[in-house]
Order: structure tokens, then sequence, then C-alpha cells
């Protein structure tokens, strides 16, 4: 009769010490289309799968800019999702107003996890967790970071990082080639942030209307790549598939090989030997 | 568990009919599922350390700290839900500022442990809030010397010479309690603490990485709470090390 009698309210506690609509909330996020980030020194770049409700509607947006210094990719429940970003717009401008800089990402993330986790949540009886999973990706002093920000109020930094559904591939890749990433270019970032994208896509094909991609860096406010720009990047970068798919398995040799024809682009090597604070955008 | 389906396990503000109060047994469920975490008092002053568990290897080094600063003499160790614990090191420091500014004195470890315990006793008594799933243990140097507190979900905080939460705190307490604590040094304890967490506790069959999390508050850091250095950190690491291959060695 009864199936789970410790799921109904976040304020009960599991026996075995769980917080089952914790639990679910987080479950919130895998439902929704993957987003993925990832950074090296100097950048960070954001990616998402844009998935319309119907053929007649757009998609949501998935990726919002917060400040010159930071953005946001979400996978869960949009509207939390954007609450919580104009929360965070909010906060970049107070303190920007009061402290005359921009507000270091690491602690744009804290308050943004206490938010989720006291003053709305997983603790108050007529409250519920945010259904939203959140990559903040942003430049300060200290230089570029990635976090995820997840309902139970945890935050967790990353060198790379994917959530929302099928996320599980794109992980994999990422795992598989995120010790490379500290040292890569943006473009190489980019590219792996379209294969990410795509290996999350299980068989669909990567097209600029499926995707965003976004990027902060030194030198680089935080902006929204436009879809011709991500057309041109993938119609590159879909050279380096067909090579990829074509013999049974070196394909990373394949995309090392094709890496280090990409790490002497010229515009890069500006945002890298530029070396001085990263704060300077 | 003969608490279930009873429907008295359902809120905090329930008593069962043998006067327990499962709720809070719950929750500290949540704390014995954690990584492990151990504070020792010696001669001269309070080791923390934590055995951190991390559950993505594409995390960085680092991050998500479980051992927090409170004052400048004193520091607080996590175990269990770290969101929540957030919550308990944000009370600690605002009751121990505000003590400093009414008071013009770095508050006694002992009120502060009484402060945060009564704050963690206050979720205990509402319907509308749940106790916490998370343990601290608080180490302080004032005036009295070196101190040890332990502040358990129930908002009990009892006074220790050795004490550790998580996963592995049998084993941990075990080996704590093999330790000559009173002529111990802080320097000699880190390293023991190493042992214990990495060789004593740690499951390298059941949990995925692990990174070991230290401070200390000693006559050596001017008692002052501060991470220990990372050159003596990196030895205590070695030395661990070292003595979990002699044992699996013989």
């Amino acid at each position: 009769m009864f199936r789970n009698q410790y799921d109904t309210d976040v304020t009960t506690w599991a026996p075995a010490g769980r917080l089952f609509q914790v639990e679910y909330a987080m479950e919130a996020v895998k439902q929704g289309s993957a987003a993925i980030g990832l950074r090296s020194k100097t950048h960070v770049v954001l990616a998402c799968v844009n998935k319309a409700n119907s053929e007649l509607s757009s998609h949501q947006k998935k990726i919002f800019k917060v400040d010159d210094h930071i953005g946001v990719a979400i996978a869960g429940l949009t509207a939390d999702g954007r609450v919580l970003s104009r929360y965070m717009r909010s906060e970049c401008i107070n303190y920007n107003y009061t402290y005359e800089s921009p507000l270091p990402v690491g602690r744009l993330v804290v308050q943004l996890a206490d938010k989720a986790q006291w003053q709305v949540c997983t603790q108050r009886s007529w409250k519920r967790p945010y259904g939203v999973g959140l990559l903040v990706a942003g430049l300060d002093e200290s230089g570029a970071h990635l976090y995820y920000n997840c309902p139970s109020g945890n935050y967790f930094e990353y060198q790379a990082f994917a959530i929302g559904s099928r996320s599980q591939a794109a992980k994999t890749y990422l795992e598989r080639k995120f010790n490379n990433f500290t040292a890569s270019s943006r473009e190489d970032l980019i590219k792996d942030a379209l294969i990410a994208t795509r290996e999350s896509l299980q068989g669909e094909k990567l097209k600029s209307s499926v995707c965003t991609i976004a990027v902060v860096g030194v030198g680089e406010p935080f902006h929204i790549l436009d879809q011709e720009t991500v057309q041109q990047l993938i119609d590159t970068f879909e050279i380096v598939r067909e090579e990829e798919i074509a013999p049974a398995d070196p394909e990373p040799a394949a995309e090392q090989g094709a890496a280090a024809d990409q790490g002497g682009t010229e515009n890069q090597g500006g945002a890298e030997n530029q070396g001085g604070s990263p704060m300077d955008i | 568990m003969s608490s279930i389906g009873t429907g008295y396990d359902l809120s905090v503000t329930t008593f069962s009919p043998d006067g327990r109060v499962f709720q809070i047994e719950y929750a500290a469920k949540a704390v014995d599922n954690s990584g492990t975490v151990i504070g020792i008092k010696c001669k001269d002053g309070i080791v923390l350390g934590v055995e951190k568990l991390i559950p993505s290897k594409m995390m960085l080094p680092g991050s998500n700290r479980r051992i927090h600063a409170v004052h400048r003499h004193s520091g607080m160790a996590v175990a269990g839900l770290a969101a929540d614990g957030r919550q308990i090191v944000a009370r600690a420091k605002s009751e121990a500022t505000n003590y400093d500014s009414v008071y013009g004195d770095p508050i006694p470890v002992k009120e502060l442990a009484d402060r945060v315990a009564s704050y963690v006793h206050l979720c205990t008594l509402y319907w509308w809030l749940r106790p916490f799933g998370c343990g601290v243990i608080l180490g302080g140097y004032d005036r009295d010397g070196p101190q040890l507190y332990m502040v358990e979900p129930s908002g009990v905080s009892y006074r220790y010479f050795g004490a550790a939460i998580g996963k592995g705190r049998q084993a941990a307490k075990t080996e704590i309690e093999k330790l000559k604590l009173q002529d111990l040094t802080c320097r000699k304890a880190v390293i023991e603490v190493a042992k214990i967490s990495i060789y004593g506790v740690h499951d390298e069959a059941k949990d995925k990485d692990f990174e070991l999390e230290m401070s200390w508050v000693c006559d050596e850091s001017n008692r002052q709470h501060e991470k220990v250095p990372e050159e003596l950190l990196e030895e205590a690491k070695a030395a661990a090390k070292l003595a979990l291959e002699e044992m699996d060695a013989d």
C-alpha cells in the first residue's frame, strides 16, 4: 500500500539517511536536454543541445549571459533556471556597484548554492528544491572556472562536465580527453565541445540549429556564438568526423592529429600570449 | 527496522511510543554514510583531517573543501551533506564575529560549540524544518588551551580528546585510542591522522578516489586555524602510503 512514505516531503529523512525530494529534483536535471562545459587555462566553453517542444515552436534558451565575465548553461526546469540566472545577474550588478570590480566566480557560485540550499529550499516543508542544474562558466583574477551547481545545494568545480539527458556519452568523451584541456586553445575547446555535443545527440546529425555554443575567456567577454559561426565550425570539424568514423578504432589518433593542426591557428595565439591578468576582458 | 511503516518516523516533532525521535536517527544515517572526518587534541593543539571522496575524476583537486575556518582561532570539519554543513559554518562564523564585536575578545571554543549546538538543535524542534544531515567536528584554541568538540545532528555537543564521524568512524576511533595524546605533538599527529585516514579507514574497493584534507590550530601555527603546510601534508601522505604498503606486505 505504501510504496514510499518518505519521498513526498523535503523535510522527511528516509531511514537510510536519504532525502528523496532532493534526489528527485536532481532527476529533473537529467530530463532536460544536455548542457556541456569545458575549460582551459584561459577560456571556458559552454555548449547545449536545443530541443524544441513541437515542430511549430522554437526551442527554449538554455544559455544565459550573467555578466561580461560570467555565463550559465542550464539543464532541467528552464523556468527555475531563469529565476536563478536573474538572481545571478543582480548579484553581479550589486557587487560591481559596491566594489567597482567584477564578482569573483567562486563567490557567486557559493551564493547561488546557498540560495538553492536554505533560503528557498531543501529545508523547509513549504518549499521545494530547484529542479535545475547550472553549469557556471566564468573568468576572474584567478583564471577561468567551470562550476556545476546542483539542486541539492552542492557545487563542484570541474575541468569539464556534462549534465542533462544522454549526457553520459558526452561525459565519457570528456573523461577521455579532459587531461589535455588545460593547455587547449580556444578553437580546440570549441571543437571538443561540439564533439561532446554530438555524442549526446546519439546519431542525430549535428547542426547549428540543434546546438548553442558560448565562450568566455581572456580578452573575450561572455557571448553566445551566432548560428552561422557555429555552422562554419561544425563544417570544419565535420570533416574530422568522417575520418573518425571510417577507421574502426584509432579515433583518438585522428583527433589528436587534427588538434595539432588546430593548435597553429593564428587568432588564439594572441589570447595565449597575453598572459597578463586574466581579468582584463 | 521496526520503525518503518509505523507512522512514528515521518516527522521530527513525533515521538515514538518508546520515546525516540526517528527522524533525527535517520538524519544521523546521512552522516554515517559520508567520508570519514577525524579530529584529535594533542599536547599543543588540534588536528583535523577529512577523507574527502571525489565523485568524478574531472573534478578539480582542492575544490569543495570540507574543512572551514570559523574564526582566527577555530575551524570546523564537516561530515555528511556538504550543503547543510555550509549553513552550520555560516552560523558559526556569524556567532564568532558577533561575540567578538560584543565582548572584544575571540569567542571561547566552549561557547562557540554551545551556540552551534543550539542552532543545530533548533532544527529538530519544528515540523516544518528537518534536522541537519551533517555532523561537525570543531577545533579551537583559546586561553584554556586547545579544545575539540563534536556536534551531532541531534544538537548534542561533547568535548573530546579524539573524535571521528563518517563511514570509517569505528576503525578510526580504535586507532585514535591507541595514540598517546598527552605527549603527541601536532606535527606528529598530522602523520598519524594521515595514516588513519589513508590505510586505517579508506576502503579502496568500495570508494573511488579521495583527497586528504587537513588543518590544525596549534602553537606551531601561532594558535591560528590554518591548512597544514603543503610539505608536511605530503610527508604525512608518503608516510601513510609507506605504512599501507608495509601492512599489505605482511
